[in-house]
């Protein structure tokens, strides 16, 4: 292996980065195939991530009643028919199998007396389909944490940020590895390898209202456009109703819209004067959100913009009472709120990012060597999706991109970087840091300035990419993210070696800005509404132009958008 | 130990805030450590968490956690508060309140209330599951 001078080399036979459920998921398949695995993860193994927002609920063919056939109608039907068939079918076909191997790392699962799993139906399930995990999102991923740190083959790295791949020397566009930064010991790495898999998860923290952990930025999105692979239908991004947005302590929480159904708490959405915003009975989410939406643009939001999520006054089922009863709500009421009486502002926000890199059903990306798993590939829900599928997405795909990157890595080796690729991307790193100087040099930026052009590349993602979307304003989102590109290449951050928590924040704003861009650009291009994705400009479903993918790839001066056929 | 750095409001400053101390330190136990003061805007209370990523905003050289699970399972957040080790996600402060703020006394400390939870460790906390969400 030739690496640079300074730079501190790691090889593996596969490289995985980020370390929530699926990328977790990967790192054992691979190892359990005989792969040396380098797992990174940007915080620390089941205290960050996605993952442990998660609830626990998995869709898995478990019903005797059920059947794969079923289970493929039901997801494609939920997606508006946007997700390609061939993964859907492995979706369904794989996942009692992966149940059982989360069965055999340690995990438990929620039975009834009998002992049969407890699979229960939820909106759009033909046949009771979810399993629940105990300990939802944590247990999930406390046990394959236990897993991986117990496998010989994986060395974790916590607290490491992967920034970029680089191309191998030969010519090939297959990744030689990844460049990344360990926080821990301050260090730029490379971590050479012969197969890379991607599961960094969504990018939700790009809009103002999300529901997600700090972690969602989106950085695997960027390193694969960067590295010339296909995304697919970035346009595609699941909102959810009632993300809390006051009071301040509990911003990125959520309560439950399905829970204002009459057969739980009977509630409404009021408006700042107390009238309801949605017709009874309430709405499938897609349409109160877009009702939510324009009663806000109209004025009738509240002090902070959001509408008010309210359990109403009328006696509360047991059912009612039991699903206010969970982890989730008791942290809010440690935050002095009580679901059953207090009005809570809430307002639609990111929660899942449908789209992401394209893949094919064994997790490869169009760039040889390098995989990818959801929830940062797409095509495997379409424009909707039904709950449950992303845990078990995690795990079905995850599995599969780890044991073909482990193959891809044997049959062909590692390699040496790309020279003047990794002295680019390393130089990308130590740019960003203001060199102090015997009299003069760099001075870092005011923490605030980076703070504002975060701030306004959410705000302007917020407004543009919303729920409610138009060309006018999609083409606002390009020019406000062009303008934060520009205030960020300019910015550099203090000479900390060990935890330099600012670099990060950089780094991920750099990502943030690129993946913003192909969000921005891939709703422009979709001129049609679809599940999540409602554009006011052109407000229908049209199968007749649209029953495809959008596509972008990095082109020579930026992205190139297109389409390809959906696969049935 | 120095004596305290601090970010505060000049007397008269407007609006309601809350005035944090935390202890700064290069990491590594028994280094030396010196606490920086920071007055942080807030009209409701927040939790430690939350105001903690309000410092990291005010002064990105201040390191600390800041991703969580909105359910107080995951441990991310394990902060020392007012002498007490405790979840800074389900910790609230009240605007005019000071609260002082140092590492989890269990971990080794990489910098300032950032800590290294390889140090052992339980694994993922087995609370209620279920529920109805949809991720």
């Amino acid at each position: 292996m030739t690496a640079m001078d300074g730079i501190r080399t790691i090889e593996a036979d596969v490289a995985v980065v980020g370390a929530g459920a699926a990328g977790a998921r990967a790192a054992l398949a691979a190892a359990e195939a005989g792969a040396r695995v380098a797992l990174l993860s940007k915080g620390p193994l089941a205290r960050s991530g996605i993952t442990i927002t998660a609830a626990g609920g998995m869709q898995a063919l478990l019903h005797p009643d059920d059947s794969p056939e079923k289970y493929v109608a039901d997801v494609l039907a939920c997606g508006y028919d946007l997700a390609d068939a061939n993964l859907v079918r492995v979706l369904a076909e794989d996942s009692p199998a992966r149940i059982a191997d989360l069965e055999r790392y340690g995990a438990a699962f929620q039975r009834q007396a009998g002992g049969g799993y407890d699979l229960r139906r939820f909106p759009g399930h033909s046949v009771p389909r979810n399993v629940f995990i105990r300990g939802g999102g944590s247990g999930l991923i406390g046990t394959l944490r236990n897993a991986c740190l117990a496998n010989p083959g994986i060395a974790v790295h916590e607290d490491f940020y992967a920034a970029g791949l680089v191309p191998r020397a030969d010519g090939s566009p297959a990744p030689a590895g990844v460049v990344g930064l360990d926080l821990k010991s301050g260090e730029i790495c490379f971590v050479g390898a012969g197969a890379v898999v991607l599961a960094t998860g969504g990018c939700q923290r790009l809009w103002e209202i999300n529901d997600c952990p700090a972690d969602a930025t989106g950085d695997g999105l960027a390193m694969a456009y960067r590295a010339g692979a296909e995304l697919i239908d970035m346009e595609m991004v699941l909102f959810y109703p009632s993300v809390i947005v006051w009071p301040p302590s509990l911003r990125g929480a959520f309560v439950h819209y399905e829970f204002l159904a009459p057969e739980f708490l009977d509630g409404e959405i009021l408006d700042r004067d107390g009238r309801p915003v949605l017709p009874k009975p309430l709405p499938v989410r897609d349409v109160a959100m877009r009702l939510m939406a324009e009663a806000i643009a109209a004025g009738r939001g509240g002090e902070h913009g959001g509408l008010f999520w309210w359990a109403g006054e009328g006696p509360k089922s047991a059912a009612g009472q039991a699903a206010l009863n969970t982890a989730q709500y008791k942290y809010i009421r440690q935050h002095g709120v009580e679901p059953l009486t207090d009005k809570i502002e809430v307002a639609p926000g990111a929660h899942y990012l449908l789209g992401g890199i394209g893949i094919d059903a064994q997790g490869a990306t169009s760039v040889p060597g390098l995989f990818a798993t959801p929830e940062c590939a797409g095509n495997i829900d379409g424009a909707n999706r039904l709950a449950g599928s992303a845990l078990m997405a995690t795990q079905v795909f995850g599995c599969r991109a780890g044991q073909a990157a482990q193959a891809w890595a044997l049959a062909h080796g590692a390699a040496p970087p790309e020279r003047e690729e990794l002295a680019a991307e390393v130089g990308r790193l130590k740019g960003k840091v203001a060199k102090e100087a015997a009299g003069g040099g760099e001075t870092a930026a005011e923490s605030a300035s980076l703070t504002e052009v975060r701030s306004y590349l959410r705000a302007a993602v917020q407004q543009g990419a919303g729920v409610r979307r138009d060309a006018a304003g999609l083409g606002a989102l390009l020019r406000a993210v062009a303008e934060a590109e520009e205030a960020l290449a300019w910015l550099k951050v203090p000479d900390i070696r060990v935890y330099n928590q600012q670099l990060v924040d950089l780094l991920e704003l750099e990502a943030a800005c690129t993946v913003a861009r192909l969000v921005a650009g891939s709703a422009l291009k979709r001129e049609e509404s679809r599940g999540h994705h409602f554009r006011a400009d052109f407000p229908a479903r049209d199968d007749g132009q649209w029953l495809r993918h959008t596509t972008v790839r990095r082109g020579e001066t930026g992205p190139e958008f297109g389409s390809r056929p959906v696969i049935r | 130990m120095k004596g305290i750095e601090k970010h505060s409001k000049e007397a008269g400053a407007a609006g309601p805030f809350i005035r944090v101390k935390v202890l700064r330190s290069g990491g590594g136990n028994g280094g030396a450590g010196y606490f920086a003061e920071y007055d942080v805007p807030a009209a409701a209370p927040l939790s430690v968490m939350a105001l903690l990523a309000k410092v990291h905003d005010m002064d990105g050289s201040f390191a600390c956690r800041t991703s969580m699970c909105f359910k107080g399972h995951c441990g991310s957040c394990l902060v020392r508060v007012n002498g007490q080790d405790v979840r800074g996600c389900v910790t609230l402060v009240q605007p005019g309140e000071t609260v002082t703020v140092e590492p989890h006394s269990g971990f080794r400390v990489i910098r300032d209330l950032v800590v290294d939870f390889s140090a052992p460790a339980g694994a993922g906390d087995s609370g209620a599951g279920g529920g109805g969400e949809t991720k």
